[in-house]
């Protein structure tokens, strides 16, 4: 792969991930730019996750290559985890100690010295609106809280790319409204973003490109505007069932194939 | 910073983290409180003080006092009378059958069979005129056998008993017949005294508490550790560590740290309630028996994270380590010795490194055995520690990534 250019934040060369005969994301090439909000769609078990914790190094591709921050995730893992913030769609957050018990601890594995830290975790407390709970135990927040906390812990170490897997899944609207806008702060202070939902009007709303995967593939990219000019629809919704289908998707796992199960009854 | 320094103070604020979420358990922290409690209550009154001593001239070993068994004395003879008398005499004084006298061996037989008693003496018709006739007359013992420890106590003590009586009535006959020679040399001219290897009064605890002590800490280790990471995994915090900049070594090593303060403070309660409760005495180096500790940890950590990396969650992972802690437990010779095992078993127990700590914590506690002792038990548990985290730490990393 040749060196990325100076304006992309992540850029993938034929990444492909394979779980014995399951081909989980098939050669797929990614380029996203520099400060902006990339929207990755897909349906379930589509290779999503898969590709997000590839690019975050929590898994190891099978064929291909990508760099993130211009880090090769495989061979400079650690410069690549200095770089991205992870905010995956279980809460990563240990309920039986306090708001700030946890954003100290996750903070200490970053080499950020404790004053900063001090700083910098009381500054992002206070954008979510927690600092008056943030000597409660996480396990007692409501679903709303948590995922602002979960959205805080990986912005720490100040990360140039913020993973985001479905950020504002089962949350109210009031909640849903305050993650939304917090992302667009996040672009507006120069994060790049990569956003994984499954609510269309969200990606609409929020996303500067849209890709879609189905089947482990990349199925289209382009600007949410030009996605529904090429797909004459009214919506992201529209576009997205055109170009994955309708029939129902009923994977078990993004990562495992489904086995099947023969047996008697 | 260097990376292995990097790695240590990961490790240390991993498992700062993970014992601050163990304090704030609070039913957690009960049950771990608890569990040696009760483990040592259980084993210590299951295995009493058993005191040590000559039969001839102190008191008579007994782990099971004052149990209840049936006299029947048939002969109505003097000598019957005389050897009926001293039976009791002993049993009680010696606190070791509490004896009801009965008229028939049926109606003590009934009471057997209804568990009333547990043995049955019968003293025969014939007796007396055996003994005058300078015949040797028999007492008929019979033990409860579906209680076959209990039976064997039964067997035992009356055999010590009617082993007295017999001296006995053997001494006062030499004596009435005016022998020149001591009565006692010529019954027994060697005699056995009991010298204990420890001073003082050896329980069966003192042989138990190291084992037990080895135990809670390598089951800490073995399963802690397995736990923990399949914890994380499952509940996603995982994570949240494998994404930042640190080594998966002082993942696994921050993991070990805290399962290791935790599987120390267990024993040394265990060690403090045996002490307390039970009399137990350290004779060996506090220092040698935290090696001791620490080389069972680090021999077991290996195997937890191996047999826990391929489960896919704490439930499987808990099924998988209890496969292992059950034989582990009793053929590693923490309840009964290695010796007492069919050759095969003694063959998988001494391929447990637990056997090895044990043995090692048992030598230093009761024996005060230093290094040179137990080197080689230490050597063994190295080369676990070397090879099972050989095959974990890469596994682990492999898996994670997977």
């Amino acid at each position: 792969m040749s060196p990325s250019p100076d304006t992309l934040a992540i850029e993938t060369d034929d990444l492909t991930k394979r779980f014995n005969n399951f081909t989980a994301v098939d050669q797929i090439d990614l380029n996203v730019q520099k400060g902006e909000i990339y929207g990755f769609l897909g349906p379930n078990g589509a290779g999503k996750s898969t590709t997000i914790r590839m690019l975050s190094t929590l898994l190891t591709p099978s064929s291909g290559s990508a760099r993130v921050s211009g880090y090769d995730i495989v061979h400079q893992a650690g410069q690549v985890r200095k770089k991205i913030g992870l905010v995956s769609e279980k809460l990563i957050m240990y309920p039986r100690l306090t708001a700030f018990e946890n954003l100290m601890f996750f903070g200490s594995l970053y080499d950020i010295d404790r004053d900063s830290l001090l700083d910098k975790t009381n500054k992002l407390l206070d954008m979510v609106q927690l600092t008056s709970y943030k000597d409660r135990v996480v396990g007692g927040y409501s679903s709303g809280m948590r995922q602002r906390l979960n959205v805080i812990r990986a912005l720490l170490h100040d990360p140039e790319i913020i993973f985001l897997d479905e950020p504002t899944t089962a949350l109210d609207p009031q909640s849903t409204r305050f993650v939304r806008d917090l992302v667009k702060e996040l672009k507006a202070m120069g994060h790049t973003i990569v956003l994984t939902t499954h609510i269309m009007e969200e990606a609409d709303e929020l996303s500067d490109t849209i890709s879609i995967i189905d089947h482990g593939k990349i199925i289209s990219t382009d600007t949410p505007g030009n996605l529904k000019k090429k797909c004459d629809a009214d919506n992201l919704l529209d576009v997205f069932l055109t170009l994955t289908g309708r029939e129902l998707r009923d994977s078990a796992s993004d990562k495992v194939p489904m086995r099947r199960v023969v047996g008697r009854m | 910073m260097s990376s292995q320094l990097r790695t240590f103070s990961a490790s240390l604020k991993i498992a700062r983290r993970d014992l601050l979420d163990f304090w704030r358990a609070k039913q957690i922290v009960l049950s771990f409180l608890l569990m040696p409690i009760v483990l040592m209550s259980m084993f210590g009154y299951m295995f009493p003080t058993v005191p040590k001593a000559n039969q001839f001239v102190g008191t008579m070993p007994t782990a099971y006092p004052n149990l209840p068994v049936a006299l029947v004395q048939i002969d109505r003879g003097s000598l019957a009378n005389a050897v009926a008398y001293e039976f009791v005499n002993i049993a009680q004084a010696q606190q070791l059958f509490q004896i009801k006298e009965m008229g028939s061996f049926q109606s003590a037989r009934d009471s057997l069979v209804r568990g009333a008693i547990f043995g049955i003496v019968v003293i025969p018709e014939g007796f007396t005129d055996a003994i005058l006739g300078k015949q040797q007359a028999c007492v008929e013992v019979t033990a409860d056998e579906t209680n076959p420890q209990i039976a064997a106590v039964v067997q035992s003590e009356m055999a010590s008993i009617f082993s007295i009586i017999s001296s006995n009535i053997s001494t006062s006959y030499m004596d009435s017949k005016g022998a020149t020679l001591n009565p006692t040399f010529m019954l027994q001219p060697v005699s056995i005294i009991q010298e204990p290897l420890i001073s003082g009064t050896s329980t069966t605890f003192q042989f138990l508490a190291p084992g037990f002590m080895a135990l809670t800490v390598v089951f800490g280790a073995l399963a802690g550790v397995g736990f923990a990471i399949s914890r994380e995994r499952e509940q996603g915090t995982m994570d949240g560590l494998l994404v930042a900049p640190i080594s998966r070594t002082a993942v696994v090593f921050g993991k070990v740290l805290a399962q290791t303060v935790r599987g120390m403070i267990q024993a040394f309660l265990i060690l403090g309630l045996s002490m307390l409760l039970f009399g137990v005495r350290i004779y060996g180096s506090p220092f040698v028996m935290v090696l001791v500790l620490l080389m069972g940890v680090a021999s077991f950590v290996g195997v937890g994270i191996i047999l826990t990396s391929f489960a896919p969650d704490q439930e499987t992972a808990q099924m998988t380590v209890m496969l292992l802690q059950f034989p582990m437990m009793f053929l590693s010779g923490i309840i009964f010795p290695v010796s007492s095992l069919p050759v095969w078993m003694q063959w998988i127990g001494k391929a447990m490194p637990l056997y090895y700590a044990a043995d090692a914590l048992r030598k230093v506690v009761i024996l005060n055995a230093g290094l040179p002792v137990i080197a080689s038990d230490l050597l063994i548990l190295v080369a676990y520690s070397f090879i099972t985290l050989a095959i974990a730490v890469p596994l682990f990393q492999r898996q994670m990534a997977r």
